[in-house]
């Protein structure tokens, strides 16, 4: 289950949207993020904004994909007609989605042409386009004709590695929910319960995605003859679970084609990045074989993953890993019997016919646990490591004395660790007491992740958004000298201009890593 | 109550008091766990100046000893002479006599125990103690439990994993689903540590974080610990 935004997830998205696009934007964002789905008189109401100005705002938001709309029906009172209004629901990720927007770049840049990444940027600026709209940023210094077909083209390429699809439903009808409360309230009381079997971003964005076999389909208003043939080729090959029989309708509807609204495919992005990581992980805590192995069973099982939060994969022939492997440099080297010592490694599971599987949410797991584990050493030290990692292994609670002999801790700093990771929120604590002779009062300690693991998410976003913020203050300080000529910089100029190089280098990149970081603990 | 043979040779119990008589019973059934003065006192409702005094003459009789609490440095507690002090008391064999935990020893038995483990390549709790045995630089043998302590230790401070074997590959030596340790990646020589992405800025080890907001008195522009970051 999805679960609401936190503190500082709203304030770090907020920020995002307000640097995008403007505080007016950020407004409705932001009011949209803490009340939940709201009409647009609601919001005009919350926000105090002009009626058309909110208007634009939500324009914006959905033409970048981080508002959607639906529309509700309320059940209408004794005597009274049934009503339909249209609320609006800020999408959290995708508004988080935009500080990774470079990442996306770089995996297309690495696997598809230049022309490819030109028109997935210009996606990524327009959050959503037609194929007239692609074919007219092209033309822009180009010829009608070839613009056309290779905008096609390069929008095949893109769709086929799918990195690319269609829009949702730009309003998608929700049936009125069966219990009381309105949507807009649903959201935030979700927060509390945990037993709501799906928010109503889940529903929503349900009822919103274009059908499996649509998301990823090409219809081309075939104008001419010779690339009718080429498109042709091309509806098979996307279209893959289409029957041919299909194919006659579709062309009736192609001139409809030009005017599908596509968008990035935030999911395969996410698929890839959870995939990176896993491998990243094995290789940092195993060895290069293992992440070889592991890499080639996820590249091949990828496109059948339904979901980015895959717990285990799907079983695959020995024979099946070991061709992928061979695909690679560095699995060139690798004997059939290394393959299978390191899927061993791995920790898969051997099926009959010798086909092994994997628990990817093991290997997130640990990846959260080691993120957590390096805070509690650089903040608390050795002992506290010791005592965090024993504990969060264990999964129970413990006493101090236990605590104390197991993690070599001396038990007079033992309960002084203690007390400080729980005052932090890193430990949950119970206060047993023995009624006996003598009352006796045990300390039981514990790792709870169910709580602690959104508590560290938060201050993630936290650290992000003061990231975000520096950045911007050490640009603006400098803002003169960044603009000074080169030939002006010299002497100390120079040397405070390398100075603010590096620090714009070190703040960014540390924000890249800890994004992925975000993506381990909310995506993944 | 007590179910401890009673040393015949040294206790002449004619020559102690009835209240001397009283504690030294209540003492001797506590054995290895003692018992602290103050208790003594609420459960005998003896006055406190009797008790001293009476401890106080048995201790003189060498009846009874005292010894530090590890839990409480404070409180002496009182133990019949016939009995050592039980961990609970002492804090175990891994505390000296002060009831301070003994680390400087501890860290070595992990060096070794670290060392035999990297020849062994991948190792079992027994061949650990045995490789420890042979190595004879201790003054005393450790048993395979003690050695467990120390190997389980280190694999929380993750220098060691800990695996089950399979049988099969690297476990080839080791039978089939016994727990076994091999160094951990994070100790070769040639690799930084991987520091978490969360470990590697001010705001993932900052003690004020949740005093930190935007335009705050503390905030991120302001922050003391990114100006030290950032100083190049």
């Amino acid at each position: 289950m999805v679960s609401p935004p936190s503190q500082y997830g709203i304030k770090y998205a907020v920020h995002i949207v307000s640097s995008h696009f403007g505080d007016l934007v950020a407004k409705v964002c932001e009011c949209l993020l803490r009340r939940g789905a709201l009409t647009h008189q609601n919001i005009v109401r919350f926000t105090e904004m002009s009626a058309s100005q909110v208007k634009n705002c939500l324009l914006v938001l959905i033409q970048q994909n981080c508002v959607q709309a639906f529309s509700v029906e309320h059940p209408g009172g004794v005597g009274d007609a049934s009503r339909r209004s249209t609320e609006y629901m800020a999408l959290f990720d995708n508004i988080i989605h935009r500080m990774r927007l470079p990442k996306f770049v770089a995996v297309v840049s690495q696997e598809l042409d230049k022309e490819c990444v030109e028109l997935f940027q210009g996606l990524l600026q327009h959050g959503r386009l037609t194929l007239e709209k692609m074919i007219d940023r092209a033309k822009s210094g180009r010829e009608d004709c070839t613009a056309q077909d290779a905008t096609r083209e390069t929008l095949f390429k893109l769709v086929n590695a799918r990195f690319v699809e269609h829009c949702p439903d730009p309003e998608p009808h929700l049936s009125p929910p069966s219990e009381e409360g309105a949507p807009a309230r649903k959201r935030t009381k979700s927060s509390k319960v945990a037993a709501e079997p799906e928010t109503l971003e889940e529903r929503v964005l349900a009822a919103a995605a274009p059908m499996e076999a649509k998301r990823f389909l090409i219809m081309f208003d075939t104008a001419t003859e010779e690339d009718g043939q080429k498109m042709g080729d091309s509806f098979l090959g996307v279209g893959e679970k289409r029957k041919s029989d299909a194919l006659e309708s579709d062309k009736e509807l192609g001139s409809e084609g030009d005017r599908v609204l596509w968008r990035v495919n935030v999911q395969e992005f996410m698929h890839r990045f959870r995939h990176k990581a896993c491998v990243e992980n094995v290789r940092e805590r195993l060895d290069g074989g293992a992440a070889v192995a592991l890499s080639a069973m996820l590249e091949t099982s990828r496109s059948m993953e339904k979901k980015v939060k895959t717990d285990i994969s799907v079983p695959l022939s020995i024979n099946t890993i070991y061709e992928e492997v061979m695909k690679g440099e560095a699995g060139r080297a690798m004997t059939l019997d290394h393959l299978r010592a390191s899927l061993v490694m791995l920790g898969c599971e051997r099926g009959a016919d010798e086909s092994y599987k994997i628990d990817l949410k093991n290997i997130i797991e640990q990846a959260q646990n080691e993120e957590v584990e390096s805070v509690v050493l650089k903040k608390y030290g050795q002992n506290a490591y010791r005592i965090f990692r024993l504990l969060s292994k264990a999964n129970r609670l413990l006493e101090t004395d236990k605590i104390s002999d197991t993690a070599f801790v001396d038990k007079k700093e033992t309960p002084k660790i203690l007390f400080r990771l729980w005052k932090d929120q890193f430990l949950h604590m119970e206060k047993v007491v023995v009624t006996g002779p003598r009352q006796t009062q045990f300390l039981l300690w514990k790792v709870n992740k169910s709580t602690l693991w959104p508590h560290v998410l938060d201050e993630m976003y936290h650290a992000a958004l003061n990231l975000n913020l520096r950045v911007a203050y050490e640009l603006e300080k400098e803002n003169e000298l960044l603009n000074l000529p080169i030939e002006k910089r010299s002497g100390p100029l120079e040397k405070r201009y390398n100075r603010i190089r590096t620090v714009r280098l070190l703040l960014e990149s540390s924000l890249m890593k800890l994004d992925d970081a975000i993506m381990l603990f909310h995506n993944f | 109550m007590s179910k401890r043979k009673r040393p015949d040779s040294n206790v002449p119990s004619q020559s102690m008091t009835d209240q001397e008589k009283i504690l030294y019973n209540l003492i001797q059934s506590k054995q290895g766990l003692g018992i602290w003065s103050r208790d003594m006192k609420r459960e005998t409702n003896l006055p406190d100046n009797v008790v001293d005094k009476s401890l106080k003459s048995l201790l003189g009789k060498g009846l009874i000893k005292d010894v530090v609490n590890v839990q409480f440095k404070g409180r002496k507690h009182y133990l019949a002479s016939e009995f050592e002090p039980s961990p609970e008391i002492t804090g175990g064999k891994w505390y000296d006599d002060q009831g301070r935990l003994d680390s400087e020893f501890i860290n070595f038995l992990k060096d070794q125990c670290l060392k035999h483990i990297r020849n062994l390549k991948i190792a079992t709790v027994d061949m650990v103690a045995d490789a420890i045995q042979r190595s004879r630089v201790l003054k005393r043998d450790y048993s395979s439990q003690e050695i467990g302590e120390i190997v389980r230790a280190l694999v929380l401070d993750d220098h060691v994993i800990e695996m089950r074997s399979n049988g099969v590959g690297e476990f080839a030596s080791i039978p089939t689903g016994r727990m076994c340790y091999k160094c951990s990646r994070s100790l070769d020589a040639a690799k930084e540590p991987r520091v978490g992405a969360m470990a590697s800025i001010p705001c993932g080890v900052c003690p004020r974080i949740a005093h930190c907001t935007p335009g705050g008195i503390i905030s991120p522009t302001t922050c003391e610990y990114y100006t030290k970051w950032l100083d190049f």
